[in-house]
């Protein structure tokens, strides 16, 4: 009863710290998974490796950055506009978006007091959304492909084709590896909205390449 | 009088075959994506925009009742199923029901949960019916400096209630009302913040707006963060509504409507407040204390009510002023302004089939949803199996679809992933997306009604608040923005005394509740 | 050489599990209970909720065999899991449970029992829900 197994070699199991042996309750929650870095590589990162302390600090500095870069834009615009003699009311076109820019400024000052003090961005919660580890750079850098993608190619090959590349990136982005079903999918869902919106609605989505087929 | 008579009009509109078929076509859509985790209603209705490009304003306008009453039920089915709410009015609804379906309960749960949410959607729209003739005719008599005080009140108001840090709120508002600016000036014809790219000269489509914001940086922020974990949902079995557990929901449900539908009809930011003080009450009023904590039944019928009622009550302002009070009621605001309407009180004479046909598929999506939901509730639950790779591609698919429609331009599709960007950066910041998107849609509306009132007194500012109207709506506002912190500062002084373990929405519902009554 | 076995909980994965649990007990083999999702849905068929779970370990406790339990949330198919855990523990037999499934219906979604009986390196014991 031996097992043709190859790697009879030491292969000392490591025991993850979740195992539970014999009979002794499972922790109720989801476990850690035994290897970390699979090809989904949304895998959970270890807290540990995360600094989350010193970088934090500097990015949320980064709002009020923005804030007083859009409060400056809107500002230096109203200025450029000219306030036409013929204008129909006392008030022209700058007075709102000069209000609004004071606005953004202002919160821009108060957020780096209050950041300095040590106030923080709640970051959003979420059914779906798990806080414990950082942004997922790789999985954004993948969707934002996904759907460049369909904005390049959208006019040129055709929503039916894009479309498809938009959904099947996305499941891929996201790890789904179950590529023939994935496949079968986008192109049910691209051509399915593309008669939709055709014969339903009366909206023509570019056709490309499939012209005449569709 | 006038409103029945009205009401009986629209229901000929409603009742037609096809009419009922975008009802029935709204409600299923609606819960059905109601359901999905981390969908919501205003997510739902900007996905849904696109049909306003080729359908009749009524027509798309049924579906969004539908849509509107769906997507608020399906959160609460979520919600009991497994311990996560859908929405975040549904936050309450999560803690007793979850637990009532984890003692064998859950088919009573969902049961009271229905029916609440159907009374209270019935007697809600009953009062948005006969209310909204009469706001419309104070309505009417509103000149321009009311309408500005009212919309300041509503961008302070949603932006102080929602979220911990007002200085983010106001931050996000600001945002809001900056996007809202670009575009060709209306009154003076010249282009603001346009950058001279002449596709911006029009503004930016409220599709592409709306959908970037809830879709594509919900979709971008979570799949940063995706979640690799399955909850234990809870099986329904057929233990129904007992004759005691009827005895024990009839009075939350009516309870939680009288809570909710005021609520609702104030910008105090959507049914998360009113449902709170409605599980509050309830488990001061209950006769079985010992069983809140622990699943009381009391505890879904009350919120649950509340929920629905709100959201009628969120209608009245939005039809007859024109107000958004929530974020769905924003996007359907936007919808509105896609079809070149302008809701206000003059929309009822202007628009009287259109209102008065949605006011009653309101009634016939909530008949629909009763009947939808007490036997389909498991049904909706093998949604939640959709794994998320699916649901969040979904999203980015339909929201490209959106707003590339919206123009037939790629320039769209790349603006949407600019603003979605914008909405993942304000949702790891704090920024709330609330004061963002009420500013965009409401923003243009209150400059115009802003330099309207400028333009009657001659450029005095004393015409922003020479109507006692405004002047009182301004000390409401003063009193939001300085009210909640004087009364924190006096509660601290007393050393917490009162309901010191409530957490701080509590606190702050008091203060606003304080402040609404002055 | 512990044996292996994949449970989900349905009457499939209950069959397996009886199987494995008889095996062991004829083998004198440790037994190493597997529960694998991909954690990508909110709420996963094949993941043993925790009064499943328990209903599991009291079977094993009553069955006297030695044991241990993994119920593991990874980024990757569960048979690539379970096929994991064999081969980490130098498995002897590998025990799946299967279901009734259309020629259509695997090619698309494909079959985890499947993956197992055609990767594993060592012996695999398949069971249907009914045979046990």
């Amino acid at each position: 009863m031996t097992p043709a197994n190859g790697s009879t070699g030491p292969a000392a199991p490591e025991v993850p710290p979740d195992r539970a042996t014999g009979g002794v309750a499972g922790p109720a929650g989801p476990a850690v998974p035994v290897q970390p870095g699979g090809p989904g590589g949304s895998d959970r990162v270890p807290d540990s490796t995360r600094d989350a302390s010193a970088k934090k600090d500097y990015s949320e500095y980064g709002v009020a950055v923005l804030l007083l870069a859009l409060g400056i834009w809107a500002i230096v615009d109203a200025m450029g506009l000219a306030d036409a003699a013929s204008a129909r009311g006392p008030i022209g076109p700058k007075t709102v978006p000069i209000v609004v820019g004071l606005l953004l400024v202002a919160m821009a000052i108060l957020l780096v007091v209050d950041v300095a003090r040590g106030g923080r961005g709640e970051q959003e919660g979420g059914e779906d959304v798990d806080l414990s580890h950082g942004s997922d750079w790789r999985t954004i850098g993948l969707l934002a492909g996904a759907f460049a993608a369909n904005a390049l190619l959208i006019e040129r090959i055709g929503w039916p084709l894009s479309g498809a590349i938009l959904f099947f990136g996305t499941t891929y982005a996201l790890g789904s590896r179950s590529y023939i079903r994935n496949v079968i999918i986008s192109l049910i869902m691209s051509v399915g909205t593309w008669y939709l919106f055709y014969a339903g609605l009366g909206i023509k989505l570019p056709v490309g390449l499939l012209k005449g087929i569709l | 009088m006038d409103g029945i008579n009205s009401l009986i009009e629209g229901f000929a509109t409603a009742l037609t075959p096809i009419n009922l078929l975008y009802a029935f076509l709204g409600v299923l859509l609606g819960t059905a994506i109601g359901v999905l985790p981390g969908i919501g209603p205003a997510m739902t209705i900007a996905l849904l925009l696109p049909l306003t490009y080729t359908l009749e304003p009524t027509q798309a306008f049924i579906m969004f009742a539908g849509i509107y009453y769906g997507g608020m039920y399906g959160g609460s089915t979520t919600s009991i199923l497994l311990n996560t709410p859908g929405e975040s009015a549904s936050v309450i609804t999560a803690i007793e029901g979850n637990l009532m379906a984890k003692k064998g309960r859950g088919a009573a749960a969902l049961a009271t949960a229905a029916i609440g949410s159907f009374i209270a959607g019935t007697i809600g729209t009953l009062g948005l019916a006969l209310l909204a003739p009469v706001i419309v005719e104070l309505a009417v008599q509103m000149g321009a400096p009311d309408y500005f005080a009212v919309m300041v009140l509503a961008f302070v108001a949603v932006t102080t209630v929602l979220g911990s840090s007002k200085i983010r709120g106001f931050a996000s508002l600001g945002i809001g009302l900056l996007i809202g600016t670009i575009g060709i000036d209306p009154t003076a014809g010249q282009q603001r913040l346009t950058l001279g790219v002449p596709e911006l000269a029009d503004g930016i489509d409220v599709v592409v707006v709306a959908v970037g914001l809830f879709a594509v940086g919900e979709a971008l922020w979570v799949a940063a963060h995706l979640r690799r974990s399955s909850l234990d949902i809870v099986h329904v079995d057929g233990a129904r509504m007992t004759r005691d557990d009827w005895r024990r929901s009839w009075k939350p449900w009516l309870r939680g409507t009288a809570i909710g539908f005021p609520f609702g009809a104030i910008p105090a930011g959507g049914a998360e407040i009113p449902t709170f003080l409605s599980y509050a009450a309830e488990k001061k009023l209950t006769k079985n204390p010992e069983e809140f904590g622990k699943g009381a039944i009391e505890g879904v019928a009350g919120p649950e009510a509340t929920n629905n009622a709100s959201a009628a009550g969120g209608l009245v302002p939005l039809l007859t002023l024109g107000i958004p009070t929530t974020a769905t009621a924003a996007v359907m605001l936007g919808a509105f302004q896609g079809y070149g309407i302008q809701p206000g009180p003059r929309l009822l004479d202007t628009q009287p089939e259109l209102v008065w046909g949605l006011i009653a598929s309101l009634f016939i999506g909530n008949a629909i949803l009763l009947g939808l939901n007490l036997p389909l509730a498991t049904v909706w639950a093998r949604l939640l199996r959709i794994p998320r790779p699916y649901l969040y591609a979904g999203i980015l698919f339909f929201a490209s679809i959106g707003a590339y429609a919206a123009n037939n331009s790629t320039f769209d599709l790349w603006l949407l992933l600019i603003i979605g960007a914008l909405g993942f950066f304000m949702r790891r910041y704090g920024l709330p997306i609330v004061p963002a998107i009420i500013g965009i849609i409401l923003g243009p509306v209150a400059e115009e009604q802003m330099r309207r009132a400028l333009q009657i007194s001659d450029g005095e500012l004393s015409g922003l608040y020479n109507t006692a109207f405004s002047q009182i709506v301004y000390v409401i506002i003063a009193l939001l923005l300085v009210g909640p912190p004087i009364v924190r500062l006096v509660r601290s002084r007393r050393g917490g005394k009162g309901t010191g373990s409530g957490p701080d929405t509590l606190a702050g519902a008091h203060a606003h509740a304080n402040a609404e009554g002055v | 050489m512990p044996i292996v076995v994949g449970y989900i909980p349905s009457p499939a994965g209950h069959a397996a599990l009886t199987t494995a649990i008889a095996e062991a007990r004829l083998r004198g083999s440790r037994l190493v209970v597997v529960n694998a999702s991909r954690g990508d849905a909110l709420v996963d068929r094949r993941h043993s909720s925790a009064e499943d779970w328990q209903s599991v370990q009291d079977q094993l406790g009553e069955s006297g065999v030695e044991h241990e339990v993994l119920r593991q949330v990874e980024a990757k198919a569960p048979a690539d899991q379970i096929l994991e855990v064999a081969q980490q523990t130098n498995a002897e037999l590998i025990v799946v449970g299967l279901r009734r499934r259309t020629p259509v219906g695997k090619l698309i979604m494909g079959s985890q029992a499947q993956q197992i009986l055609l990767d594993a390196d060592c012996p695999v014991l398949a069971v249907k829900a009914d045979s046990a």
